[in-house]
Protein backbone atom coordinates (compact mmCIF):
# COMPACT_ATOMS: atom_id res chain seq x y z
CA UNK A 1 0.00 0.00 0.00
CA UNK A 2 2.72 2.61 0.85
CA UNK A 3 4.93 1.75 -2.43
CA UNK A 4 2.00 1.99 -4.33
CA UNK A 5 1.32 5.32 -2.42
CA UNK A 6 5.19 6.71 -3.29
CA UNK A 7 4.83 5.10 -7.24
CA UNK A 8 1.94 7.25 -7.47
CA UNK A 9 2.93 10.45 -6.45
CA UNK A 10 5.92 10.20 -8.35
CA UNK A 11 4.41 9.96 -11.25
CA UNK A 12 1.60 12.19 -10.78
CA UNK A 13 3.62 15.08 -9.75
CA UNK A 14 2.03 17.77 -11.61
CA UNK A 15 2.31 15.99 -14.73
CA UNK A 16 0.41 16.55 -17.85
CA UNK A 17 0.47 13.31 -20.13
CA UNK A 18 -0.10 14.81 -23.45
CA UNK A 19 -0.39 12.65 -26.65
CA UNK A 20 2.35 12.48 -28.32
CA UNK A 21 0.70 13.72 -31.46
CA UNK A 22 -0.43 16.68 -29.87
CA UNK A 23 3.40 17.40 -28.49
CA UNK A 24 4.53 16.79 -32.12
CA UNK A 25 2.01 19.40 -33.35
CA UNK A 26 2.73 22.07 -30.64
CA UNK A 27 6.42 21.25 -31.67
CA UNK A 28 5.92 21.94 -35.71
CA UNK A 29 4.13 24.84 -34.41
CA UNK A 30 6.98 26.46 -32.23
CA UNK A 31 9.01 26.12 -35.26
CA UNK A 32 7.51 27.20 -37.85
CA UNK A 33 5.96 30.55 -35.85
CA UNK A 34 8.79 30.89 -33.66
CA UNK A 35 11.90 29.68 -35.34
CA UNK A 36 10.25 31.00 -39.15
CA UNK A 37 7.62 33.91 -38.44
CA UNK A 38 7.33 37.55 -38.58
CA UNK A 39 8.55 39.59 -35.46
CA UNK A 40 5.36 42.56 -35.43
CA UNK A 41 1.76 43.42 -34.50
CA UNK A 42 0.12 40.38 -33.31
CA UNK A 43 3.30 38.18 -33.52
CA UNK A 44 4.50 39.65 -30.65
CA UNK A 45 2.40 38.20 -28.51
CA UNK A 46 2.20 34.60 -30.06
CA UNK A 47 5.65 33.98 -29.99
CA UNK A 48 6.28 34.55 -25.78
CA UNK A 49 2.73 33.02 -25.32
CA UNK A 50 4.78 30.05 -27.48
CA UNK A 51 7.88 29.87 -25.56
CA UNK A 52 5.61 30.25 -22.28
CA UNK A 53 3.90 27.30 -22.97
CA UNK A 54 7.02 25.19 -23.91
CA UNK A 55 8.61 26.10 -20.66
CA UNK A 56 5.59 25.36 -18.71
CA UNK A 57 5.77 21.93 -20.30
CA UNK A 58 9.44 21.16 -19.41
CA UNK A 59 8.46 22.17 -15.66
CA UNK A 60 5.59 20.36 -15.13
CA UNK A 61 7.65 17.48 -16.52
CA UNK A 62 9.54 17.07 -13.57
CA UNK A 63 13.24 18.57 -15.16
CA UNK A 64 12.92 21.31 -12.43
CA UNK A 65 16.69 22.37 -12.78
CA UNK A 66 17.05 22.69 -16.60
CA UNK A 67 13.43 24.33 -16.60
CA UNK A 68 14.41 27.00 -14.29
CA UNK A 69 17.71 27.68 -16.20
CA UNK A 70 16.15 27.78 -19.34
CA UNK A 71 13.63 30.01 -18.11
CA UNK A 72 15.51 32.47 -16.28
CA UNK A 73 18.04 32.36 -19.78
CA UNK A 74 14.88 32.83 -21.90
CA UNK A 75 13.17 36.09 -19.42
CA UNK A 76 16.25 37.85 -19.44
CA UNK A 77 17.32 37.63 -23.33
CA UNK A 78 13.16 38.41 -23.85
CA UNK A 79 13.61 41.90 -21.82
CA UNK A 80 16.96 42.51 -23.54
CA UNK A 81 14.88 42.02 -26.88
CA UNK A 82 11.94 44.47 -25.83
CA UNK A 83 12.61 46.85 -23.28
CA UNK A 84 17.06 47.10 -23.10
CA UNK A 85 17.53 47.02 -26.56
CA UNK A 86 15.96 50.03 -28.00
CA UNK A 87 17.76 52.40 -26.31
CA UNK A 88 21.20 50.33 -26.99
CA UNK A 89 23.24 51.27 -29.66
CA UNK A 90 26.93 50.56 -30.96
CA UNK A 91 28.81 47.09 -31.18
CA UNK A 92 27.45 46.41 -27.77
CA UNK A 93 23.95 46.27 -28.71
CA UNK A 94 24.61 44.73 -32.13
CA UNK A 95 25.88 42.00 -29.60
CA UNK A 96 22.88 42.03 -27.63
CA UNK A 97 20.43 42.49 -30.62
CA UNK A 98 22.63 39.21 -31.96
CA UNK A 99 22.65 37.16 -29.26
CA UNK A 100 18.35 37.55 -27.66
CA UNK A 101 17.48 36.99 -31.40
CA UNK A 102 19.09 33.83 -31.37
CA UNK A 103 18.09 32.72 -27.84
CA UNK A 104 14.32 34.33 -28.18
CA UNK A 105 14.68 32.16 -31.57
CA UNK A 106 15.78 28.78 -30.76
CA UNK A 107 15.33 28.26 -27.13
CA UNK A 108 11.68 27.23 -27.54
CA UNK A 109 11.56 24.98 -30.55
CA UNK A 110 14.65 23.20 -28.28
CA UNK A 111 13.57 23.16 -25.00
CA UNK A 112 9.94 22.02 -26.67
CA UNK A 113 12.31 19.11 -28.88
CA UNK A 114 14.21 18.13 -25.75
CA UNK A 115 10.65 17.63 -23.67
CA UNK A 116 9.17 15.98 -26.69
CA UNK A 117 11.81 13.09 -26.84
CA UNK A 118 12.06 13.00 -22.61
CA UNK A 119 8.63 12.00 -22.05
CA UNK A 120 7.83 10.00 -25.10
CA UNK A 121 8.44 6.19 -25.03
CA UNK A 122 9.28 4.65 -28.48
CA UNK A 123 6.11 2.86 -28.01
CA UNK A 124 4.00 5.71 -27.84
CA UNK A 125 5.22 7.39 -30.29
CA UNK A 126 5.01 4.09 -32.68
CA UNK A 127 1.57 3.46 -31.57
CA UNK A 128 0.32 7.88 -32.06
CA UNK A 129 1.75 7.80 -35.19
CA UNK A 130 -0.33 4.65 -36.31
CA UNK A 131 -3.05 6.68 -35.19
CA UNK A 132 -2.44 9.15 -38.00
CA UNK A 133 -1.64 6.04 -40.40
CA UNK A 134 1.84 6.86 -41.20
CA UNK A 135 3.21 4.65 -43.15
CA UNK A 136 5.56 2.32 -41.56
CA UNK A 137 8.56 3.08 -44.09
CA UNK A 138 8.82 6.46 -43.12
CA UNK A 139 7.78 5.77 -38.78
CA UNK A 140 10.43 3.01 -38.14
CA UNK A 141 13.26 4.59 -39.28
CA UNK A 142 11.82 7.94 -37.08
CA UNK A 143 11.35 6.12 -34.11
CA UNK A 144 14.54 4.69 -34.06
CA UNK A 145 16.35 8.04 -35.19
CA UNK A 146 14.09 9.51 -31.96
CA UNK A 147 16.33 6.41 -29.53
CA UNK A 148 19.44 6.36 -31.24
CA UNK A 149 19.89 10.52 -31.35
CA UNK A 150 20.77 10.71 -28.23
CA UNK A 151 22.83 7.30 -27.88
CA UNK A 152 24.96 9.00 -30.70
CA UNK A 153 25.78 12.27 -28.81
CA UNK A 154 26.69 10.48 -25.74
CA UNK A 155 29.19 8.67 -28.19
CA UNK A 156 30.59 11.65 -29.32
CA UNK A 157 31.00 13.05 -26.10
CA UNK A 158 32.62 9.70 -25.38
CA UNK A 159 35.03 9.57 -27.88
CA UNK A 160 35.78 13.45 -27.31
CA UNK A 161 37.06 13.02 -23.60
CA UNK A 162 39.09 10.01 -24.83
CA UNK A 163 40.56 12.04 -27.85
CA UNK A 164 41.15 14.90 -25.72
CA UNK A 165 43.40 12.57 -23.31
CA UNK A 166 45.91 12.11 -25.83
CA UNK A 167 45.51 15.87 -27.23
CA UNK A 168 43.51 15.87 -30.04
CA UNK A 169 41.25 18.72 -30.08
CA UNK A 170 39.64 21.17 -32.44
CA UNK A 171 42.53 23.81 -32.95
CA UNK A 172 44.90 21.61 -33.16
CA UNK A 173 47.68 21.22 -36.13
CA UNK A 174 45.05 18.85 -38.71
CA UNK A 175 41.64 19.43 -38.79
CA UNK A 176 41.57 16.26 -40.87
CA UNK A 177 42.96 14.32 -38.06
CA UNK A 178 39.80 15.38 -35.94
CA UNK A 179 37.52 14.26 -38.92
CA UNK A 180 39.51 10.95 -38.71
CA UNK A 181 39.86 10.20 -34.51
CA UNK A 182 36.57 11.42 -33.63
CA UNK A 183 33.83 11.28 -36.12
CA UNK A 184 35.29 7.54 -37.52
CA UNK A 185 35.52 5.93 -33.76
CA UNK A 186 31.96 7.88 -33.17
CA UNK A 187 30.46 6.03 -36.30
CA UNK A 188 32.19 2.39 -35.52
CA UNK A 189 30.50 2.86 -32.04
CA UNK A 190 27.38 3.64 -32.90
CA UNK A 191 27.05 1.55 -35.75
CA UNK A 192 27.67 -1.65 -33.09
CA UNK A 193 25.09 -0.48 -30.75
CA UNK A 194 22.61 0.14 -33.58
CA UNK A 195 23.25 -3.68 -35.34
CA UNK A 196 22.24 -4.33 -31.48
CA UNK A 197 19.56 -2.75 -31.29
CA UNK A 198 17.89 -3.55 -34.82
CA UNK A 199 18.55 -7.04 -33.52
CA UNK A 200 16.75 -6.77 -30.58
CA UNK A 201 13.50 -5.10 -32.22
CA UNK A 202 14.11 -8.27 -34.60
CA UNK A 203 13.74 -10.09 -31.52
CA UNK A 204 10.52 -8.19 -29.93
CA UNK A 205 9.03 -8.98 -33.59
CA UNK A 206 9.15 -5.96 -35.76
CA UNK A 207 9.32 -7.61 -39.01
CA UNK A 208 6.80 -10.43 -38.55
CA UNK A 209 4.33 -9.58 -41.01
CA UNK A 210 1.20 -9.50 -38.20
CA UNK A 211 -0.64 -6.82 -36.73
CA UNK A 212 1.33 -5.10 -34.17
CA UNK A 213 -0.30 -4.50 -30.86
CA UNK A 214 0.52 -2.03 -28.24
CA UNK A 215 -0.43 -0.89 -24.49
CA UNK A 216 0.34 2.61 -24.94
CA UNK A 217 -3.01 4.24 -23.99
CA UNK A 218 -2.80 6.94 -26.62
CA UNK A 219 -5.64 9.24 -26.67
CA UNK A 220 -6.81 13.16 -26.75
CA UNK A 221 -8.30 14.70 -23.72
CA UNK A 222 -9.37 17.78 -22.28
CA UNK A 223 -5.96 19.57 -22.10
CA UNK A 224 -4.83 18.07 -25.71
CA UNK A 225 -7.91 19.28 -26.95
CA UNK A 226 -7.26 22.98 -25.83
CA UNK A 227 -3.62 23.12 -26.68
CA UNK A 228 -4.41 21.71 -30.09
CA UNK A 229 -7.61 24.44 -30.45
CA UNK A 230 -4.30 27.09 -29.29
CA UNK A 231 -1.96 26.01 -32.10
CA UNK A 232 -4.84 26.25 -34.34
CA UNK A 233 -5.97 29.74 -33.55
CA UNK A 234 -2.59 31.29 -33.41
CA UNK A 235 -1.96 29.56 -37.02
CA UNK A 236 -4.94 31.72 -38.12
CA UNK A 237 -3.65 35.16 -36.05
CA UNK A 238 -0.46 34.65 -37.81
CA UNK A 239 -1.55 34.19 -41.28
CA UNK A 240 -4.31 37.16 -40.75
CA UNK A 241 -1.29 39.14 -39.65
CA UNK A 242 0.28 38.43 -42.28
CA UNK A 243 -2.14 39.79 -44.77
CA UNK A 244 -2.19 42.79 -43.39
CA UNK A 245 -5.37 42.26 -41.01
CA UNK A 246 -4.28 43.83 -38.44
CA UNK B 1 8.12 -13.75 -43.82
CA UNK B 2 11.85 -13.68 -44.81
CA UNK B 3 11.45 -10.31 -46.76
CA UNK B 4 9.82 -8.65 -44.66
CA UNK B 5 11.90 -9.08 -41.84
CA UNK B 6 14.99 -8.20 -44.16
CA UNK B 7 12.55 -5.52 -44.59
CA UNK B 8 12.14 -4.34 -41.06
CA UNK B 9 16.21 -4.55 -40.94
CA UNK B 10 16.40 -2.38 -43.30
CA UNK B 11 14.09 0.34 -42.00
CA UNK B 12 15.84 -0.11 -38.60
CA UNK B 13 19.44 0.46 -41.02
CA UNK B 14 17.93 3.93 -42.27
CA UNK B 15 17.00 5.36 -38.87
CA UNK B 16 20.45 4.45 -37.48
CA UNK B 17 22.84 5.92 -40.15
CA UNK B 18 20.20 9.60 -40.66
CA UNK B 19 21.40 9.93 -36.84
CA UNK B 20 24.74 9.64 -36.74
CA UNK B 21 24.31 11.79 -40.35
CA UNK B 22 22.40 14.43 -38.65
CA UNK B 23 24.50 14.28 -35.69
CA UNK B 24 27.22 15.07 -37.43
CA UNK B 25 25.07 18.04 -39.64
CA UNK B 26 24.01 19.48 -36.56
CA UNK B 27 27.83 19.75 -35.07
CA UNK B 28 28.95 21.80 -38.04
CA UNK B 29 25.66 23.89 -38.12
CA UNK B 30 26.99 25.51 -34.98
CA UNK B 31 29.48 27.02 -37.10
CA UNK B 32 27.02 29.13 -38.93
CA UNK B 33 26.40 31.71 -36.29
CA UNK B 34 29.56 33.26 -38.01
CA UNK B 35 28.18 34.80 -41.44
CA UNK B 36 30.95 33.55 -43.28
CA UNK B 37 30.77 30.37 -42.55
CA UNK B 38 26.91 30.11 -43.54
CA UNK B 39 27.47 29.31 -47.05
CA UNK B 40 30.76 27.71 -46.60
CA UNK B 41 28.57 25.00 -44.84
CA UNK B 42 26.94 23.97 -48.25
CA UNK B 43 30.86 22.25 -49.15
CA UNK B 44 31.71 21.11 -45.32
CA UNK B 45 28.60 19.20 -44.47
CA UNK B 46 28.32 16.86 -47.84
CA UNK B 47 32.06 16.30 -47.48
CA UNK B 48 32.25 15.20 -44.08
CA UNK B 49 28.62 13.59 -44.38
CA UNK B 50 29.65 12.00 -47.30
CA UNK B 51 31.34 9.12 -44.85
CA UNK B 52 28.30 8.08 -43.10
CA UNK B 53 26.77 7.86 -46.25
CA UNK B 54 28.97 5.83 -47.97
CA UNK B 55 28.88 3.31 -45.32
CA UNK B 56 25.11 3.65 -45.36
CA UNK B 57 25.20 3.14 -49.08
CA UNK B 58 27.36 -0.38 -48.40
CA UNK B 59 24.22 -1.92 -46.34
CA UNK B 60 21.87 -0.58 -49.16
CA UNK B 61 20.36 -3.00 -51.42
CA UNK B 62 16.73 -2.03 -51.97
CA UNK B 63 15.40 0.73 -54.56
CA UNK B 64 13.56 3.55 -51.72
CA UNK B 65 15.97 3.56 -49.07
CA UNK B 66 17.76 6.68 -49.83
CA UNK B 67 14.48 8.25 -50.73
CA UNK B 68 13.42 7.69 -47.37
CA UNK B 69 15.99 8.74 -46.12
CA UNK B 70 15.74 11.96 -47.80
CA UNK B 71 12.67 12.51 -46.46
CA UNK B 72 13.72 12.06 -43.36
CA UNK B 73 16.09 14.71 -43.13
CA UNK B 74 13.31 17.17 -44.74
CA UNK B 75 11.09 16.44 -41.60
CA UNK B 76 14.27 16.29 -39.08
CA UNK B 77 14.97 19.62 -40.79
CA UNK B 78 11.21 21.20 -40.49
CA UNK B 79 11.49 19.73 -36.92
CA UNK B 80 14.35 21.77 -36.23
CA UNK B 81 13.68 25.22 -37.62
CA UNK B 82 15.14 25.15 -41.12
CA UNK B 83 12.26 25.53 -43.16
CA UNK B 84 9.73 23.12 -45.54
CA UNK B 85 12.01 23.56 -48.43
CA UNK B 86 13.91 20.75 -47.47
CA UNK B 87 10.88 18.30 -47.95
CA UNK B 88 11.00 19.07 -51.10
CA UNK B 89 14.45 18.69 -52.10
CA UNK B 90 15.04 15.61 -49.71
CA UNK B 91 12.21 13.83 -51.55
CA UNK B 92 13.37 14.78 -54.96
CA UNK B 93 17.05 14.18 -54.68
CA UNK B 94 17.07 11.00 -52.21
CA UNK B 95 14.88 10.26 -55.32
CA UNK B 96 17.20 10.98 -58.23
CA UNK B 97 19.97 9.43 -56.01
CA UNK B 98 18.15 6.35 -55.77
CA UNK B 99 17.91 5.69 -59.31
CA UNK B 100 21.51 6.60 -60.07
CA UNK B 101 22.60 4.02 -57.44
CA UNK B 102 20.03 1.34 -59.04
CA UNK B 103 21.28 1.90 -62.28
CA UNK B 104 24.70 0.17 -60.63
CA UNK B 105 23.14 -2.11 -58.82
CA UNK B 106 23.96 -0.56 -55.53
CA UNK B 107 27.77 -1.92 -56.02
CA UNK B 108 29.30 0.21 -58.45
CA UNK B 109 32.16 1.98 -56.41
CA UNK B 110 31.81 5.03 -59.18
CA UNK B 111 28.06 5.31 -59.39
CA UNK B 112 27.47 5.20 -55.32
CA UNK B 113 30.31 7.96 -55.18
CA UNK B 114 27.84 9.73 -57.99
CA UNK B 115 25.38 8.93 -55.43
CA UNK B 116 26.92 10.90 -52.60
CA UNK B 117 27.06 13.98 -55.10
CA UNK B 118 23.37 13.62 -56.03
CA UNK B 119 21.58 13.23 -52.50
CA UNK B 120 24.17 16.13 -51.23
CA UNK B 121 22.25 17.97 -52.96
CA UNK B 122 19.49 18.41 -50.36
CA UNK B 123 21.30 20.40 -48.89
CA UNK B 124 20.70 23.55 -51.09
CA UNK B 125 17.25 23.19 -49.35
CA UNK B 126 18.29 24.94 -46.68
CA UNK B 127 19.29 27.79 -48.27
CA UNK B 128 16.42 28.27 -51.12
CA UNK B 129 14.53 30.75 -48.65
CA UNK B 130 16.88 33.42 -49.25
CA UNK B 131 16.20 33.19 -53.00
CA UNK B 132 12.24 32.31 -53.19
CA UNK B 133 10.93 34.21 -50.28
CA UNK B 134 13.51 36.88 -50.53
CA UNK B 135 12.02 39.99 -49.43
CA UNK B 136 10.56 38.34 -46.29
CA UNK B 137 13.53 36.27 -45.13
CA UNK B 138 15.20 39.19 -45.15
CA UNK B 139 13.00 41.40 -43.46
CA UNK B 140 12.88 37.99 -40.84
CA UNK B 141 16.78 38.13 -40.29
CA UNK B 142 16.88 42.02 -39.97
CA UNK B 143 14.24 41.99 -37.00
CA UNK B 144 15.92 38.70 -35.39
CA UNK B 145 19.61 39.35 -35.69
CA UNK B 146 19.90 42.98 -36.90
CA UNK B 147 20.45 44.97 -40.01
CA UNK B 148 24.71 44.21 -39.83
CA UNK B 149 24.03 40.50 -39.68
CA UNK B 150 21.18 40.13 -41.99
CA UNK B 151 23.43 42.38 -44.72
CA UNK B 152 26.12 40.28 -44.18
CA UNK B 153 24.18 37.40 -44.93
CA UNK B 154 22.61 38.38 -47.97
CA UNK B 155 25.65 39.86 -49.52
CA UNK B 156 26.52 36.09 -49.75
CA UNK B 157 23.16 35.37 -51.26
CA UNK B 158 22.73 36.86 -55.00
CA UNK B 159 20.74 35.37 -57.50
CA UNK B 160 23.28 33.74 -59.29
CA UNK B 161 24.76 31.38 -55.94
CA UNK B 162 21.61 29.77 -56.53
CA UNK B 163 23.04 27.29 -59.28
CA UNK B 164 26.15 27.84 -57.82
CA UNK B 165 25.15 26.41 -54.32
CA UNK B 166 23.68 23.46 -56.41
CA UNK B 167 27.33 23.04 -58.17
CA UNK B 168 28.98 23.33 -54.80
CA UNK B 169 26.73 20.68 -52.72
CA UNK B 170 27.58 18.38 -55.85
CA UNK B 171 30.70 18.68 -56.50
CA UNK B 172 31.33 18.56 -52.31
CA UNK B 173 29.19 15.61 -52.32
CA UNK B 174 31.53 13.92 -54.86
CA UNK B 175 34.30 15.04 -52.68
CA UNK B 176 32.97 13.71 -49.80
CA UNK B 177 32.21 10.53 -51.42
CA UNK B 178 35.56 9.75 -52.35
CA UNK B 179 36.72 10.20 -48.60
CA UNK B 180 34.21 8.31 -47.37
CA UNK B 181 35.55 5.44 -49.42
CA UNK B 182 39.07 6.09 -48.69
CA UNK B 183 38.32 6.22 -45.10
CA UNK B 184 35.90 2.49 -45.85
CA UNK B 185 38.80 1.01 -47.30
CA UNK B 186 40.99 2.16 -44.37
CA UNK B 187 38.88 1.69 -41.01
CA UNK B 188 35.34 0.24 -41.55
CA UNK B 189 36.49 -3.01 -43.67
CA UNK B 190 38.66 -3.55 -41.13
CA UNK B 191 36.21 -3.89 -37.98
CA UNK B 192 34.43 -5.73 -40.25
CA UNK B 193 31.19 -3.35 -40.99
CA UNK B 194 31.68 -2.27 -44.70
Amino acid sequence: MIEWQVLSSASKNLRVNLDPRTKLFLLITICILVIGGQINGIMLIIRPALAAISLILLFTAGKRKISNICIGVYVFFFICENFILPVMTGTLGFILLFFSGFITRLLPGMVMGYYTVETTSVSEFIAAMKKIHLTKKIVIPLAVMFRFFPTVIEEYHAIGDAMRMRGIRFGGKNIFKILEYRFIPMMICSIKIGEELSAAALTRGLGAPVHRTNICRIGFHFIDIFLIFLCIALFILSILSKIGVF
Amino acid sequence: MNSSKSQAKDLVNIGIYSSIYLVITMLLSFLSLIPVFHPLLAILCPIVGGVPFMLFLTKTRKFGMITIMGIIMGIVMLLTGMGYFCLFTGLVFGLLADIVAKSGNYVSAKKSILTSGVFSIWYVGNYLAAFIIRQSHYDHIIKSFGQEYADAYMSFYPNWMLPVLFAVCFISGIIGGFLGKALLKKHFKKAGIA
